[in-house]
């Protein structure tokens, strides 16, 4: 039998006590346990970036990271972003510049590029291309995914909305 | 109509878009029911071996197992898993051939058992105590392989492997005549590659019995009415005792116009008497779901030396795979594209449906006519290098016109083919850039292009019908009922964008439910482009039904005729004198709140079945630099002009052809389906052994919506999604031949296929 233990965590700013095996992944936590179904598996092995969230800031796959390594870090999810009912500068842009199709590279796309503007503000194209070059999306072309972290970039940069 | 227009036309954020950015948006993958076991399917790890005994009872007696079960537990019906045999007018096209569990498996990855846990490590423990026996038989790999005589035999009633010899039904005219009228015949063999859908969505599937035995069951897939009357049929239930959901969908582009673990699903659960999921890996989604079929096209083109095109004759050797599935239809869309783009007067076509002990193939974007459109042009520019011609001056001559007939022998009510091609040489200065010096140094730059001509739906080949029903709330709102699930072509945005136009009312005043065979119509699904031509029509016209009732009651009001009214930015007004009015809401709320009687709930339903499928056009140039060092190909720009009719919302329409640009330039240089000849086993089964386009491999892209609005779509409206797989890769390869002169048929161009060229 695999040993449990109650393990606290810090998703969203709230804290959580979850059972977890030394096994689960940080992906089965959310996902299975917590209920926080924004994260996506797509490929389940670290290729294409869907399961991107943030741990202290860092950009982390969520399928290959074991739930245990991130105890009493700071992760953000996607549920996380907004604050309220106000959406990140990110995910307005999303919406606003048409860079959503199916959605399902969605959350990790958007957690990527939250990633990457909080440590460089001001990127150039190829800065945005070269920071999302993990992340997968089969609908899009990426046009309007760079697009959108340029724009959200630009309303950042003038305290914009969050 | 109103001629000025206020929604349609308009970059409205997408529907679903802010689910989407919150993650807030569910997926069948993350469905989760109280009681849910999580199923498993075991898959055969042999190409082609008949089961000679199967011992479940080790997983049976695993604490945790609810349901284990394999051929012996299914009904025994052979069925296709495609929907086509359901509406197809030539159904004696298509072949029942799968089993839900294989008795025989005929690929690696063919189903052979499943098992139902209360979690999936138990699931997976199961599917590894279940012990089976093989008799392994020979197996073929390859298309042309199978046909040979002494091949081993996959399906008992396919001799040769052959499941389906296609002549074309619109072949005219007398090909040999044709060649002997030539100045030139050129003859060549293309082999498309097996193109992997890669949606992110892995295949998922959850199904569950009420205490009444109604069945609830959540797919991705394309088509639930029809997939709905294929699970009654396999499970001897009536179709109204199943209930089909349709959440948000992570991908699909033809994918799921198959059913493919839903059966599966509904035993487990129905043997467990609980809800059960299954979710694919990556891996079991690459080996066990659609891919594109190879084609081994040979195209054979007869030309005069002014560029008179005389003769176009196509040989298909089609490689579906182990199973039938959409082999009929996507071959047939074959044989129209290569034989429909151009006027000629001798036409011919025929074709072998092979079966091979490969994984199964299905009705990919583009199907059939995205390796038609392939192989045609690139003999197109092969012929005007014979003659001495430009390419786009060869094309220029021979494109059709509108009047002419379509791909599909349909009266074209419009065609820009000239337009777009003309506006795409200007805008890259084709002229000069293929006037250039040729260069000597290693890194070569080449120029080349391609059209295209698709369609919106499957008629005149299959039954298509859509409807919608749309009814007002009490203020002035209203909710739209339509079978226009999203897989990200914002089918749902668009039908709202369309329905607010006709009533005047916002974008966000129409609240859309679909997905869900209870609350919507029926409806044969989505394929083939379909959704924004056909169901954007039965939307018109339930919108204006609704409409109508609208103004006559304001109309009653207001002491005017209907006619003499408008209605705009949610209000009802006089035509001769706007300040006279009323609102929507006012007018909505009134019909049901009232003591007067005469209660109405304004509504209105929209049937439409099509008499035209429109097809869009496209004109692509590509700007490639090869180096023949390392044969490697980078492609500098692409430009894509597109004709889909009138345009309902840009940011969606340049998102669809720009996602087409991608999954066609994977496509054409990286995505290589790769088999193992010695064990049958698919390689390329994840994202780093099959390489689909990262943000770094893109090209600068930029797209042109030309808009020519089609009479018969919905304020003009016509496909765009499905062609934009056709014209880009041919686009590329005829950059590549420009740039070092040589032809690649074997796709895809892969460095290594382009430095055996450059070294014949």
């Amino acid at each position: 039998m695999v040993k449990k233990e109650i393990v606290s965590f810090k998703i969203n700013g709230r804290s959580y006590e979850v059972i977890v095996t030394p096994n689960m992944t940080l992906y089965e936590l959310l996902k299975e346990q917590l209920d926080l179904t924004g994260t996506k598996r797509s490929c389940g092995v670290g290729e294409c970036g869907s399961c991107t969230v943030l741990v202290d800031g860092n950009p982390t796959l969520a399928c290959s990271t074991l739930a245990i390594a991130v105890r009493d870090k700071e992760i953000l999810t996607i549920e996380g972003l907004a604050k309220g009912a106000q959406l990140h500068p990110l995910q307005q842009a999303f919406v606003d510049e048409g860079a959503i199709q199916c959605g399902f590279c969605t959350p990790g796309m958007i957690m990527m590029a939250k990633a990457l503007l909080d440590e460089n503000p001001q990127p150039t194209r190829q800065e945005v291309r070269e920071g999302l070059g993990g992340n997968l999306c089969r609908c899009t072309g990426y046009v309007k995914i760079i697009d959108a972290v340029l724009a959200a970039a630009e309303t950042m940069r003038k305290g914009g909305s969050q | 109509m109103k001629e000025e227009l206020s929604i349609v036309g308009r970059r409205v954020p997408r529907w679903g878009a802010y689910d989407k950015a919150t993650g807030t948006a569910k997926y069948t993958v993350d469905i989760k029911l109280p009681g849910m076991l999580i199923g498993k399917v075991l898959t055969s790890p042999h190409p082609h071996a008949r089961i000679i005994r199967i011992d479940k009872s080790k997983a049976e007696k695993l604490p945790g197992v609810e349901a284990v079960i394999s051929f012996e537990d299914i009904p025994p019906k052979l069925f296709a898993p495609n929907r086509h045999d359901l509406i197809l007018y030539h159904t004696e096209n298509e072949r029942k051939d799968m089993y839900v569990i294989s008795e025989k498996a005929r690929f690696v990855g063919d189903r052979v058992a499943a098992v139902a846990a209360v979690d999936a490590a138990t699931a997976q423990k199961a599917l590894e105590l279940i012990e089976v026996k093989y008799e392994v038989l020979p197996a073929v790999l390859d298309p042309v392989e199978a046909v040979k005589p002494g091949a081993p035999r996959i399906h008992d009633y396919a001799e040769n492997n052959v499941s389906l010899h296609l002549d074309f039904p619109l072949s005219m005219g007398d090909v040999e005549k044709g060649f002997r009228e030539a100045d030139f015949v050129l003859e060549e063999t293309f082999r498309t590659s097996k193109q992997q859908i890669a949606q992110l969505e892995p295949c998922a599937c959850a199904a569950s019995f009420g205490p009444d035995g109604r069945l609830t069951i959540w797919s991705p897939a394309q088509g639930t009415f029809l997939f709905r009357t294929k699970l009654a049929e396999l499970f001897d239930m009536p179709e109204g005792m199943i209930k089909w959901i349709t959440l948000h969908v992570g991908g699909s582009f033809g994918k799921f116009g198959s059913l493919s673990v839903e059966p599966v699903c509904v035993a487990l659960a129905k043997k467990a008497g609980k809800p059960v999921k299954i979710e694919y890996s990556r891996e079991e989604d690459f080996s066990g779901t659609e891919a594109r079929q190879t084609y081994v096209a040979t195209g054979k083109m007869g030309v005069k030396k002014d560029g008179t095109i005389t003769a176009l004759q196509e040989k298909l050797v089609v490689d579906g795979g182990a199973y039938f599935t959409r082999n009929s239809t996507t071959t047939m869309l074959n044989m129209c594209g290569f034989t429909g783009l151009y006027r000629c007067p001798s036409v011919a076509a025929e074709a072998d449906c092979v079966y091979t002990n490969v994984p199964t193939t299905g009705g990919i974007r583009g199907y059939g006519n995205s390796e038609a459109t392939c192989a045609l042009e690139q003999l197109i520019d092969r012929a005007a290098k014979e003659i001495g011609m430009d390419p786009i001056q060869l094309r220029l001559k021979n494109i059709k016109k509108a009047g002419d007939l379509d791909n599909k022998g349909l009266p074209m009510e419009t065609c820009t083919l000239e337009e777009l091609i003309k506006l795409g040489a200007e805008k890259t200065g084709w002229a000069e850039k293929r006037a250039r010096k040729k260069q000597k140094g290693t890194k070569r730059y080449g120029i080349g292009m391609a059209i295209m001509m698709d369609l919106s739906g499957s008629h005149p080949a299959a039954i298509q019908h859509r409807n919608a029903y749309i009814k007002l709330n009490e203020d002035g709102s209203a909710n739209l009922m339509v079978m226009a699930y999203d897989m990200g072509q914002n089918m749902p945005g668009a039908c709202a964008q369309i329905a607010a136009e006709v009533l005047g009312v916002r974008y966000e005043d129409i609240h859309v439910v679909t997905g869900d065979t209870d609350s919507t119509m029926f409806d044969t699904g989505s394929g083939g482009s379909a959704g924004c031509y056909q169901v954007g029509n039965a939307v018109m016209k339930a919108a204006e039904e609704a409409r109508k009732q609208l103004l006559d009651r304001a109309g009653k009001r207001l002491g005017l005729a209907p006619d003499e009214l408008e209605v705009k930015d949610r209000r009802i007004y006089a035509k001769s004198d706007p300040r006279r009015g009323i609102s929507v809401g006012e007018v909505a709320r009134q019909a049901t709140y009232n003591f007067e009687g005469e209660h109405l709930n304004i509504s209105g339903k929209g049937s439409f079945s099509p008499t035209q499928s429109p097809p869009p056009f496209a004109a692509v140039f590509a700007e490639v630099e090869v180096d023949v060092e390392t044969a490697e190909v980078k492609i500098l720009k692409i430009l894509y002009i597109n004709d889909s009719g009138r345009v309902i919302n840009p940011a969606t329409v340049e998102g669809q052809v720009e996602g087409g640009i991608a999954q066609s330039v994977g496509y054409c240089l990286t995505e290589d389906y790769v088999i193992n000849k010695e064990t049958g086993v698919l390689e390329s089964d994840n994202f780093t052994t099959y390489k689909i386009p990262s943000t770094l491999d893109m090209p600068e892209t930029e797209v042109i919506l030309y808009e020519e609005p089609v009479p018969s779509g919905p304020f003009g409206a016509k496909a765009v999604g499905h062609g934009t797989m056709n014209a880009v890769t041919p686009a590329i390869a005829n950059a590549i031949y420009d740039a070092v002169g040589v032809f690649i048929t074997d796709m895809p161009a892969t460095p290594e296929r382009i430095f055996e060229a450059l070294r014949r």
